[in-house]
């Protein structure tokens, strides 16, 4: 439901990008509210916000951010990644992937850089340094 | 004594060591290290340290450089400047921001649940050698012919 709700609104940005040309490098931005679910494959040039659930194929340009409470599992390619909730798949962050306090993270993960805070919990296994998956961006 | 007699093993910036090194204590590593390492205590790899070996211990953490696997029974945390390459095998992990990583990482309850009962059956093996022991000490020189088949 709340996926339409986003993609209204992004539309107008689209729609007078004329004049909104910082928007359009970065600001763009959905969220998922808690009760929210996406399935499915989504490229997107923006922000991404999960505080619900989301199943699928995220190529995000942005930032990707799982909250708590949050159940996520897809392929998720962003620039800075930060997981406080539930994720399970394949992760690309090409600049930083944080996981914070109550983050469960099951897969592999391709980084740059890496933080993980006390009290997250991550099995899989960990590349960092070079991208061969996203040199296409 | 009271501290179950636990040491504390320092290598210096230009020490080293290659080979096997088990310890009942703690471990600071500033220089080369090769091998195999076990503490039951602490391990201190500093930022100057180069260490290609399996790290075992307690509490471990890491500013330096680290080749090989890693576990530690209570956590492991990696410093900014701390890099490791090899698996890692800890109930909990702090890996700050401008540390590296690269290899297979095996975390939380399970992996602590796996520690705890290592240590139980350490814990239960352990008053046998003292009763053992104990025995010894009252039946004389028989008892320590008992004790050495019991230690295997």
């Amino acid at each position: 439901m709340d996926t339409q709700h986003a993609v209204a609104d992004t539309a107008p940005v689209e729609a007078n990008a004329d004049g909104v040309e910082s928007r359009r490098d970065g600001s763009n931005k959905i969220t998922l509210g808690p009760g929210d679910s996406l399935e499915g494959k989504l490229t997107y040039n923006g922000h991404m916000t999960v505080q619900g659930q989301a199943q699928g194929e995220f190529r995000i340009t942005g930032n990707f951010e799982v909250g708590s409470g949050a159940t996520v599992k897809a392929l998720v390619e962003g620039s800075n990644v930060t997981i406080k909730g539930d994720v399970e798949g394949m992760l690309t962050a090409r600049d930083k992937l944080t996981l914070g306090k109550s983050a469960k993270l099951n897969g592999d993960v391709t980084v740059k850089r890496l933080q993980i805070e006390d009290g997250a919990t991550f099995n899989g296994h960990i590349h960092m340094g070079s991208f061969e998956q996203s040199s296409g961006s | 004594m009271t501290e179950n007699e636990t040491s504390v093993v320092m290598l210096g910036p230009r020490d080293r060591l290659i080979g096997e090194l088990y310890i009942e204590g703690n471990l600071r590593v500033s220089g080369t290290l090769e091998g195999q390492i076990e503490a039951t205590g602490d391990v201190d790899v500093t930022e100057a340290a180069t260490v290609k070996a399996t790290v075992a211990g307690r509490e471990v953490n890491v500013s330096g450089q680290v080749n090989g696997a890693v576990t530690a029974s209570k956590k492991l945390v990696i410093g900014r400047s701390g890099s490791i390459v090899g698996d890692v095998r800890v109930p909990r992990l702090i890996m700050q921001d401008g540390a590296s990583l690269s290899g297979n990482v095996s975390m939380g309850p399970k992996v602590a649940a796996e520690f705890a009962q290592a240590a139980a059956a350490e814990a239960a093996a352990a008053p046998v050698e003292v009763a053992a022991a104990a025995q010894s000490a009252t039946d004389g020189e028989t008892a320590q012919e008992k004790s050495k088949p019991k230690k295997r």
